[in-house]
């Protein structure tokens, strides 16, 4: 963990949550509030937004204010080929059906690492691919199409 | 007696085949994920938990518990042979159990582990029949009120209690209520923060936001690092410890029990923070302190005890009081939901069965553990030899098509991907997510008894002082959070956590 001159962790969860209740004030803004007595709907979402937008800016400001800890470098591949990996599985699973879907999940996730041997994967993925339709469709029961429609 | 009748109740539940079957399936899969560094219970139980729609409640109930307390006995194996925690909670059995399995005592380790373990699964069993009745009396007083002040005690002190900054994980608890919110309002029937998205209306499920906060943020999290994993390639001679180890681990292992099985109780507490206490204590304690660190059969047997008591007396709150004490005690909260329970002080005088089946199971379930751990060390141990660069994948596939099944809605695994990035964030920015799951699963609750305390009080703030129980229990809110701030303590906390 390198050091640095602010304390760049607090700062970003600072800023995150500032970002988040800007949101929900934004998002919340039509709704009623009404009193304790008789509470409209928007009466939670403003308390908790204001509640996390003070969080927010103390945390912002410690952050600026005081040394801390760096952020140690984000590494793009692992983080890229999970979230591909999901979205590809999103994009296919109803269209395409789950043995592909499967697959290709399978294969985009061992992207994320450079350890997978290219034959291995081919071979890991359809397998999995044939046990998760076995296990979810078969035996469980999980209504999804296992072949494209 | 009352408590016997209790307990045979619960055991004629257990005890029925097919409650048998999934209490096994539950500790075995516990077992495995156990083993497996990398994936804990919380994404498993959130995996598993749409698959238990078809379910009785008292089977769904028994197979998760079954896999929170399995994972504790997998998690001592790895810990043992491979220096790597199979789960946080046996971080400490690294220090001494890899020690002792260098000097070629890895069997007389792992079966130590095993008996404590079972020792204080079946002590903790006895304490949650005990303190169950007391409890569930005393909640049968709650009106909304005091039940909003005890929701308050319960996320509190799970913060404080928890490891991490104080003001970050209240502000993360926070996040989760909000997020709880989103949804239909039940009062008045109009949608808040949906952006149009039907799929939103009911709320937002509570899986997909577990899983891609800690299984795949983890996993991400997990490939950044350098990969290392030598297992102890020896054979694994005589299981069956000496007597001169048993009785030098005995004193060990009922006061690691008894510290576990307290600090269980406690919000927050559950299966990470006993061993810890445990190791200290023992360390203290000890004639000869220097012997921790170089394979003291203590230094495994106390806190293995600990962590197991710890795991199984986490359910106390959440079987009397409706209240989770951690993270995976509010994903045991949604099981009962998903199964049309209402989960609250009311609980056990209305669902006797399934309360006490579950406890029963919990003793079942321990002596399967004993059984499918020791004489299948070897299972397990080639279990270790898969490499991530395999797991990983199938841990992902297996989150996208559990989350699919919740409501068989691809919103869900966007969903989910969405969470893995912010779960990622949060890794990276150092911050603990647990205390926004709990504040997900709780927000709805807190909202509603807030609403109606209100009504009862006629908008009068006051009420939540005025009535004993409530009163009583929100000191003991202001007391944590003035202890908080004292910074006497502050550094004992930081001492006791850092160790």
């Amino acid at each position: 963990m390198t050091r640095s001159r602010i304390d760049l962790q607090d700062l970003l969860f600072g800023l995150f949550l500032v970002a988040v209740a800007t949101g929900t004030l934004v998002a919340t803004r039509n709704l009623t509030v009404g009193h304790a007595a008789d509470m409209g709907p928007g009466y939670m979402p403003r308390v908790v937004a204001l509640a996390l937008m003070a969080f927010g800016l103390f945390f912002s400001g410690r952050g600026l204010w005081r040394a801390g800890r760096g952020i140690a470098p984000v590494q793009l591949r692992p983080l890229l080929a999970i979230l591909a990996s999901v979205g590809v599985f999103a994009l296919t699973a109803e269209r395409l059906g789950l043995a592909i879907a499967s697959v290709a999940a399978v294969m985009l996730a061992s992207f994320a690492t450079r350890e997978g041997r290219l034959v291995e994967t081919v071979a890991f993925a359809v397998v999995l691919s044939g046990a998760a339709v076995l296990l979810f469709v078969k035996l469980l029961g999980l209504p999804i199409p296992i072949w494209p429609r | 007696m009352e408590l016997f009748d209790n307990l045979l109740m619960g055991l004629s539940t257990a005890l029925q085949l097919n409650n048998l079957l999934f209490c096994l399936i539950g500790v075995v899969i516990g077992t495995a994920i156990g083993v497996l560094p990398g994936i804990g219970p919380i994404p498993t139980v959130a995996l598993l938990l749409p698959f238990t729609f078809g379910l009785s409640p008292a089977s769904a109930m028994i197979m998760l518990a079954g896999i929170f307390y399995g994972a504790q006995y997998g998690g001592s194996t790895t810990a043992i042979l491979v220096n790597v925690p199979g789960e946080t909670s046996s971080v400490v059995t690294c220090i001494d159990g890899h020690e002792m399995a260098k000097q070629g005592r890895a069997g007389t380790a792992l079966a130590i582990a095993a008996i404590a373990s079972f020792f204080a699964g079946t002590m903790a069993t006895i304490v949650i029949a005990v303190l169950s009745v007391p409890l569930s009396v005393l909640a049968l007083k709650f009106t909304a009120v005091e039940y909003f002040s005890l929701l308050v005690l319960g996320l509190i002190a799970a913060v404080v209690l928890a490891h991490g900054s104080v003001a970050k994980s209240l502000a993360m608890v926070l996040l989760g209520l909000l997020l709880g919110l989103v949804g239909i309002d039940v009062s008045s029937g109009v949608a808040r923060m949906t952006f149009g998205i039907a799929a939103l209306s009911d709320g937002l499920d509570f899986v997909p936001i577990a899983m891609g906060l800690f299984g795949l943020g983890e996993i991400i999290a997990n490939l950044e690092r350098p990969a290392e994993r030598r297992v102890v390639s020896q054979s694994i001679r005589s299981l069956i410890p000496s007597w001169k180890d048993l009785r030098a681990a005995l004193p060990a292992v009922v006061r690691g029990t008894a510290l576990g099985s307290v600090l269980g109780v406690l919000p927050g507490g559950g299966a990470a923070l006993p061993p810890f206490s445990s190791y200290a204590l023992e360390k203290k304690l000890a004639r000869d302190p220097s012997r921790f660190g170089k394979g003291a059969i203590e230094g495994v047997a106390g806190p293995e005890a600990a962590n197991n008591a710890g795991a199984q007396t986490s359910f106390i709150p959440l079987l009397t009081l409706g209240i989770p004490a951690n993270a995976l005690m509010a994903l045991m909260i949604g099981a009962l939901m998903m199964q049309g329970i209402q989960p609250g002080p009311q609980i056990m005088t209305e669902q006797p069965k399934l309360v006490w089946g579950v406890i029963a199971s919990m003793w079942v379930g321990n002596l399967m553990l004993l059984i499918i751990n020791l004489p299948l060390i070897g299972l397990w141990v080639s279990m270790l030899k898969i490499p991530y660069r395999l797991l990983f994948p199938a841990i992902v596939l297996f989150c996208c098509i559990g989350t699919y099944g919740i409501a068989n809605s691809l919103f869900n695994v966007w969903l989910m991907m969405g969470c893995a990035l912010i779960g990622y964030f949060f890794i990276k920015i150092g911050v603990e997510p647990a205390p926004l799951l709990l504040g997900l699963v709780l927000g709805p609750q807190l909202e509603e008894n807030f609403r109606r305390a209100m009504l009862i009080a006629d908008g009068d703030f006051t009420v939540f002082l005025s009535r004993p129980i409530s009163a009583v229990i929100l000191a003991v809110v202001a007391a944590l959070l003035l202890a908080m701030l004292s910074p006497a303590i502050l550094r004992t906390r930081k001492e006791a956590l850092a160790e």
